[in-house]
């Protein structure tokens, strides 16, 4: 009979105050805390204390050692919410090399698209040895073929090797820790290069001054160990405050939501984050019934972060789960990035979502965000924002206008980060580093902000990024995709995303058309609707539009924002209806019309 | 052990509950460009599969998945290895 990692250990609660993360572990595994696994019954799986783990990945580092690669080789490893994926991460740390996550996420029909995107991330990280669980190994084996790799195969394979007797030198605080790719673009990624030293000092702000650990914590994630959240957030964190975590994979969270709720329950869970789309999700699926099957009242960190965050779904959320001893004062909203290890800011702990509102009008006007007057005669007045904030102790956030002028509190501009916390670039691209990096250390985040009471407010999202169902989707791969079509030209396509009546993100893929046939306008826009889907695993609104319909900047580039303004117009004005849209396609289009004419 | 039949039968019943009523569904519907379905749609189908056949569907499969009738011949094998 398995018996779960315990939340109470006798270590002397640490911080992450440590130089590097084999350091963290080794400390970590004086105690009786650690990693569990749950399928998607919620039956306990597999137990990973990290006494075990770290046996386990010096065993591993060994056999990676005896590969005889030069120091900070790469090590690809398809990120699977599994025991082995742990083991082989912190294996690379004691063996002084640097591991890379890859996405385990699975599309139907999605084949060649899955095998194109590892080996575009295989090749862009220069991986010397790419590991994969047994399911995903035959994709692993496709992607790497032609590449050069020195070893690709199970973890099993691995350890089947002959182990080096030299003693293991690990990452030092100054190496790579990693390498995350961001979860977007599948044909242009971009590896964030983190350090020891970097991921240390986030982790560090991440257990004392976001969630302030405190003994009897307990941690529960659904997330990806692919994405930052998941993997910075959810694995690192509280191993680096001796914390235990359960686990269960994102495809039972997707599937039975609720297991999420089950789970706490059962394990008095104190701590889990999720993007707002997981809150909602869950939401949908709850059961009225199941309502006193559920006593929540363990979790005091509901973290809500990676996308947008709008109150009214998560106080729905809270209102709905009262009952089960949800508190609303559990809402921690954050902000972060990759490219800053994970975390930028954090809200006050125990207060729950605080929203600024403000004048909807002069925000739009003058990028200067007023407090609404209150009490708001006209709902439409007021335009409420979520609070995500203070930056952290040792980091400086700065709002700045286009020119690069700092901005004064409540002007809404560009957010700019400085602090250890930063990554040191991105892998392999010096000019893509340089573009947002700045010699003096300055992150651009791309996202609009205002700073109010001290607070960061976030207005928008990354310029161009679209983010549909808490998954960021990059324009250029829908434009890509409509460009690859006979019809179409390269150049001539525009994406981006609108906000429907219910606050939801759809994402629009506008195209330029000569083709006058209706009949093959229609078949494009489907085949297009196909492509988007299998590729992306979104629903998209393809327009198509005459030639020399999309703005361009007077180098001829194309202007999403532009094409974004112009669409929305068009539907206002009920001139956009292509032909071939489908009855989903129409609802869709019937909300969006209700909104332009909601803001014209 | 479902036959190959039934396994078809409960998928497109599973499939009907999931998208709009009338719509015609045969063993060679496209979930992907014929019913337009996106990952969440994909899960909320893997649920009530998992559910009606009481098995775990491993992931991997979808990939190479795209009509009902990859779909049962995948569920196939999994019931039989039961």
């Amino acid at each position: 009979m398995l018996e779960a990692t315990p939340t109470k250990h006798r270590l002397q609660l640490r911080y992450g105050d440590f130089s590097t993360l084999t350091e963290a572990l080794d400390y970590a595994a004086q105690g009786e805390t650690g990693y569990n696994f749950y399928n998607g019954k919620g039956q306990l799986t597999f137990v990973l204390p990290y006494a075990q783990l770290r046996e386990d990945a010096i065993a591993i580092a060994k056999r990676l050692v005896g590969l005889k690669l030069e120091r900070g080789a790469r090590v690809a490893l398809v990120a699977d919410t599994d025991p082995g994926f742990l083991q082989l991460f912190y294996a690379c740390q004691y063996a002084g090399m640097v591991p890379v996550p890859l996405p385990a996420s699975l599309r139907l029909g999605g084949h060649d698209t899955y095998v194109a995107q590892l080996k575009l991330l295989l090749m862009n990280c220069r991986a010397s040895v790419a590991i994969a669980p047994e399911g995903y190994l035959a994709f692993l084996t496709e992607a790497a073929e032609e590449l050069p790799l020195s070893f690709i195969g199970s973890a099993d394979a691995l350890m089947a090797l002959p182990e080096s007797q030299a003693a293991l030198a690990p990452s030092g605080p100054d190496e790579l820790a990693y390498l995350q790719y961001t979860s977007g673009s599948t044909r242009f990624p971009r590896g964030v290069m983190i350090t020891n030293r970097t991921v240390m000092n986030n982790l560090g702000h991440i257990v004392r001054n976001g969630v302030k650990i405190r003994p009897g914590d307990r941690a529960i994630s659904w997330l990806p160990y692919y994405h930052d959240m998941g993997l910075v957030g959810l694995v690192l964190a509280p191993m680096a405050a001796q914390v235990t975590v359960d686990y269960f994979r994102t495809r039972d969270f997707a599937m039975r939501p609720r297991l999420w709720l089950s789970l706490i329950t059962k394990n008095k869970a104190t701590i889990s984050f999720s993007p707002p789309f997981g809150f909602e999700l869950c939401m949908q699926r709850l059961r009225e019934s199941d309502l006193d099957k559920y006593d929540l009242s363990s979790w005091r960190v509901a973290g809500v972060g990676a996308e947008t965050i709008r109150a009214q779904p998560l106080l729905d959320f809270a209102e709905k789960l009262a009952p089960s001893g949800f508190n609303t004062g559990a809402f921690l909203a954050c902000y972060g990035m990759a490219e800053c290890a994970l975390a930028v800011s954090f809200s006050p702990l125990g207060q729950g979502i605080q929203v600024d509102e403000v004048e909807s009008e002069t925000l739009a006007r003058t990028q200067r965000a007023f407090p609404a007057l209150k009490p708001c005669t006209q709902a439409m007045n007021a335009k409420e924002f979520v609070k995500c904030g203070f930056a952290l102790p040792d980091h400086s956030v700065e709002v700045r206008d286009a020119e690069g002028n700092t901005l004064p509190e409540r002007h809404v501009g560009t957010l700019f980060v400085k602090g250890p916390s930063v990554m040191s670039g991105y892998f392999g691209e010096k000019e893509l580093t340089r573009a947002i990096l700045s010699t003096d250390g300055w992150l651009n985040t791309g996202d609009l902000a205002y700073i109010a009471d001290q607070s960061i407010v976030i207005t928008g999202r990354q310029k161009d990024l679209i983010i549909i169902n808490g998954r960021n989707i990059w324009p250029q791969d829908l434009e890509y995709l409509a460009e690859n079509q006979p019809e179409v030209r390269t150049g001539d396509a525009s994406a981006f995303s609108v906000v429907g009546v219910d606050g939801e993100d759809r994402a629009v893929l506008v195209v330029e058309c000569r083709e006058s046939d209706l009949e093959r306008r229609s078949v494009l826009v489907d085949n297009l609707q196909g492509l988007v889907c299998n590729e992306l695993g979104i629903e998209c609104y393809i327009e198509l539009v005459p030639r020399n319909t999309l703005p361009r900047t007077t180098s001829g580039k194309l202007s999403r924002s532009g094409a974004k303004r112009d669409f929305l117009k068009r539907v206002a004005n009920g001139k956009a209806e292509p032909p071939g849209v489908n009855a989903e396609a129409c609802h869709f289009q019937h909300r969006l019309v209700s909104v332009a004419a909601g803001q014209s | 052990m479902p036959t190959y039949e039934n396994i078809v039968q409960q998928v497109i019943e599973a499939i009907k509950e999931i998208v709009p009523p009338g719509l015609e569904i045969n063993p060679q519907t496209d979930l992907i460009s014929d019913l337009e379905f996106d990952s969440l749609k994909v899960m909320n189908l893997m649920e009530d599969i998992e559910d009606r056949f009481d098995i775990s569907i491993p992931l991997n499969i979808l990939p190479d998945v795209r009509s009902v009738e990859d779909l049962a011949i995948q569920l196939q094998h999994l019931t039989g290895e039961d």
